[in-house]
């Protein structure tokens, strides 16, 4: 708690220092000079759109644009920290904020940016220890995408409202005639971004107030006990299939899976009929939520020119602009008021995202969060595979997760 | 110095010029002594020293917030579950693994050096190839041979009316798998080694062996296995060092699963990086050298050829 204090300190006197001379008397004028973006995967590779549309509006700001791929950006990021030699704006991981806000290479965000326009779990990705480093850029959520023709076949015809619906639908999916009614992944890497939506709809907080984790709790047993109790009555695959799962999707292997926004596509071109599928919001029990995820973007503390920099992110915010991103790489706007525009209301599968984005959270956005995560990952498939019980499993996590500690 | 200059001058003229041929060695070393000393006795100088304090990746900014913690890391090495499972999955590799590859590979060699005669240099170039492809792209080829519901194994299986079993999902077969693999690809470099040590056994020995109406097995048993002791001394070592550190196969067939049944030790400690926990990382790392260095002194004092 003292070195956070001191931290939060040394960065406050350290902003000060930065802001001192620029802040206060070229915050009128017009943003000018060079800017450099680090953005991975897609985005780095179509971010140069929106640089010339921003360059077009603002001619005395250049704006380069560096394509990072997704294995290596980490890496590089830290690196680049470390080294002092940093970009002004870089996109960041949701899950890495934490980490990068602590090691003091974020700067805080400007007051001059209303965080009520964001999605309110995609806003809180941001927040680390009280203080907002960055916005959410764009954003994606889980839903259940299932197969309606072989739900009718087995009798199930609405979709599942809460828990005990969601078993129904899986048996009527093998009913219908999937060799298994849903697909959950039985452990390794990311299987807690399927659990944790039924850890919070069980009213599961992961970390309370004062940031002491909360995993040892009826919440969590409850969920893990649902979770597993697909495996225990072989709704589900308890191996993770060589087979893509839009590939068993599309033949009726499998009835059911829970993923985000980019599926839709990518069962498409696996060849399902859109006729056959749907999608369906997070069951409800004491609550409906489901997972955000999705990438910020946030200017480095070290940055040489924050003004350009910040006036590219609030550039980015943009409704329209948001609207425009959508078309150009399909990722879904952070900013609710984009999806009002027609680009989106109209599409039916993609306001049901929209509607879940009302209700879905983040985890805690902890330094040590990669490894908690891999914790939890870790005692899930002890549940599903091996022989822990679901209480076991979920006192394992806490413990796990009390001696890695949060890092703050 | 001085007073030797003065006492007894032609030594001190033989010094000066030691000296001299010292500094012009250095000089022609000074490249390979920098590039070591910037870029691999410094890293390693400070890996030893960060493995004795809880530096994380948060103090990459505030390097005098390290503390020193003594032993702390090296005794969660022991205390930690993971490591003593990654532990256990590294020695049954090595106890398997090595013995499989060196023995397969002089079962080849052999066969190469006097069965085989016609193609003799296609099936070398074939039992060779895999060592110089790289592991990446063996292992994912491998996992597509070894996939559970659309491997091209278990589709074999499945045309012979057996249902196979989840190779790399199944934690009873996942090790032993990934073992396999690794012997089919490290024969190829033990064959080489040995088919240079056979060559170099004398043939005058063999002629007296069969002069005094040894067998085949005799000879292979009291000529060829002496004769080869220090090649198989050399394999058995680089097997072990190279093995001890096994960690591609795991990162892109399993990604060390299923429940940890693949994790390797090196894979730990890659793990513990990337999750910025520097401190303790260096400690796996060190634990892991300190194991492999007694192993090879233990090697060499039990394979020593006894002269």
């Amino acid at each position: 708690m003292r070195r956070t204090l001191r931290a939060a300190a040394a960065l406050g006197i350290a902003t000060a220092i930065a802001l001192g001379p620029t802040g206060t008397s070229t915050r009128a004028a017009a943003p000018s000079g060079d800017i450099t973006v680090w953005a991975m995967g897609t985005e780095g590779e179509n971010l140069g759109v929106l640089a010339d549309q921003f360059m077009e509006e603002f001619p005395d700001v250049s704006v380069e644009v560096t394509a990072l791929p997704w294995d290596a950006a980490h890496d590089r990021i830290v690196t680049a920290i470390a080294g002092g030699d940093v970009p002004d704006v870089s996109m960041i991981g949701t899950t890495w904020m934490g980490e990068f806000a602590t090691l003091g290479g974020l700067e805080p965000t400007p007051e001059s940016i209303d965080p009520a326009q964001f999605f309110e779990g995609a806003w809180n990705t941001t927040v680390v220890d009280g203080v907002s480093y960055g916005v959410p850029w764009y954003v994606e959520t889980r839903l259940i995408y299932y197969r309606t023709d072989l739900a009718e076949e087995g009798g199930f015809n609405q979709a599942p409202a809460n828990w005990d619906e969601l078993t129904q639908l899986a048996e009527a999916l093998v009913e219908g005639g999937a060799e298994y009614g849903i697909s959950l992944q039985p452990g390794g890497t990311g299987a807690w971004q399927t659990l944790m939506p039924f850890f919070w709809q069980a009213g599961g907080e992961i970390v309370d107030a004062d940031n002491n984790f909360t995993l040892d709790s009826e919440a969590c047993v409850e969920a893990l006990t649902f979770y597993d109790s697909f495996f225990e009555a072989g709704l589900s695959q308890p191996t993770v299939s060589d087979v893509p799962v839009e590939g068993q999707f599309a033949d009726g292997t499998v009835g059911a899976f829970i993923s985000g926004p980019w599926m839709i596509g990518i069962v498409t071109d696996a060849g399902a009929d859109p006729e056959t599928w749907t999608v369906a919001n997070q069951p409800t029990e004491e609550a409906g939520t489901s997972f955000v995820g999705g990438s910020n973007l946030a200017v480095l503390e070290q940055a040489d020119n924050k003004e350009a920099a910040w006036a590219f992110i609030e550039f980015l915010s943009r409704p329209e602009v948001q609207v425009t991103w959508y078309e150009t790489v399909s990722d879904l706007p952070a900013v609710q008021a984009s999806w009002e525009e027609d680009t989106l209301a109209n599409e039916a599968l993609l306001s049901a995202f929209g509607e879940q984005l009302q209700d879905a959270k983040a985890p805690p956005a902890i330094p040590t969060w990669e490894q908690v995560a891999a914790a939890i990952d870790g005692q899930i498939e002890q549940v599903t595979v091996g022989d822990s019980s679901p209480e076991d499993g979920c006192a394992a996590m806490q413990e796990e997760a009390d001696s890695i500690g949060t890092g703050l | 110095m001085t007073t030797s200059l003065r006492a007894v001058p032609a030594s001190a003229r033989r010094r000066r010029r030691g000296w001299r041929k010292a500094l012009v060695g250095w000089a022609f070393a000074l490249p390979f002594v920098l590039l070591f000393g910037v870029f691999m006795a410094g890293p390693i100088l400070v890996s030893f020293i960060t493995s004795f304090t809880d530096m994380r990746i948060t103090h990459i900014r505030r390097p005098f917030e390290v503390g020193f913690v003594g032993l702390d890391n090296y005794f969660e090495v022991f205390r930690d579950p993971t490591f003593r499972k990654a532990a256990r999955n590294t020695a049954i590799y090595v106890l398997f693994a090595v013995p499989l590859t060196i023995g397969l590979g002089l079962l080849v060699a052999l066969a190469l050096n006097q069965g085989v005669v016609r193609l003799r240099n296609l099936f070398r170039l074939g039992f060779f190839l895999p060592y110089v492809t790289s592991i990446v792209a063996i292992s994912v080829v491998w996992r597509l041979i070894l996939g559970t519901d659309s491997g091209l194994l278990n589709g074999l299986l499945e045309v012979a009316g057996i249902d196979g079993p989840g190779w790399l999902t199944d934690q009873q077969y996942s090790l032993w798998s990934i073992i396999l693999m690794t012997t089919w690809r490290g024969l190829g470099l033990q064959m080489i080694i040995f088919l240079a040590g056979l060559q170099a056994i004398p043939n005058e020995l063999y002629e007296a062996a069969s002069v005094d109406g040894a067998s085949p097995w005799h000879k292979f048993r009291y000529v060829t296995i002496p004769q080869l002791r220090p090649t198989i001394l050399f394999s058995t070592v680089i097997a072990s060092i190279g093995l001890m550190q096994f960690f591609e196969e795991p990162f892109v067939m399993t990604q060390g699963g299923p429940l940890d049944s693949t994790l390797s030790v090196a894979f730990h400690a890659y793990n513990q990086f990337s999750f910025g926990n520097y401190g303790y990382t260096g400690a796996i790392s060190y634990v892991l050298f300190i194991v492999i260095a007694a192993l090879t002194l233990l090697q060499f004092r039990l394979l020593r050829p006894a002269s």
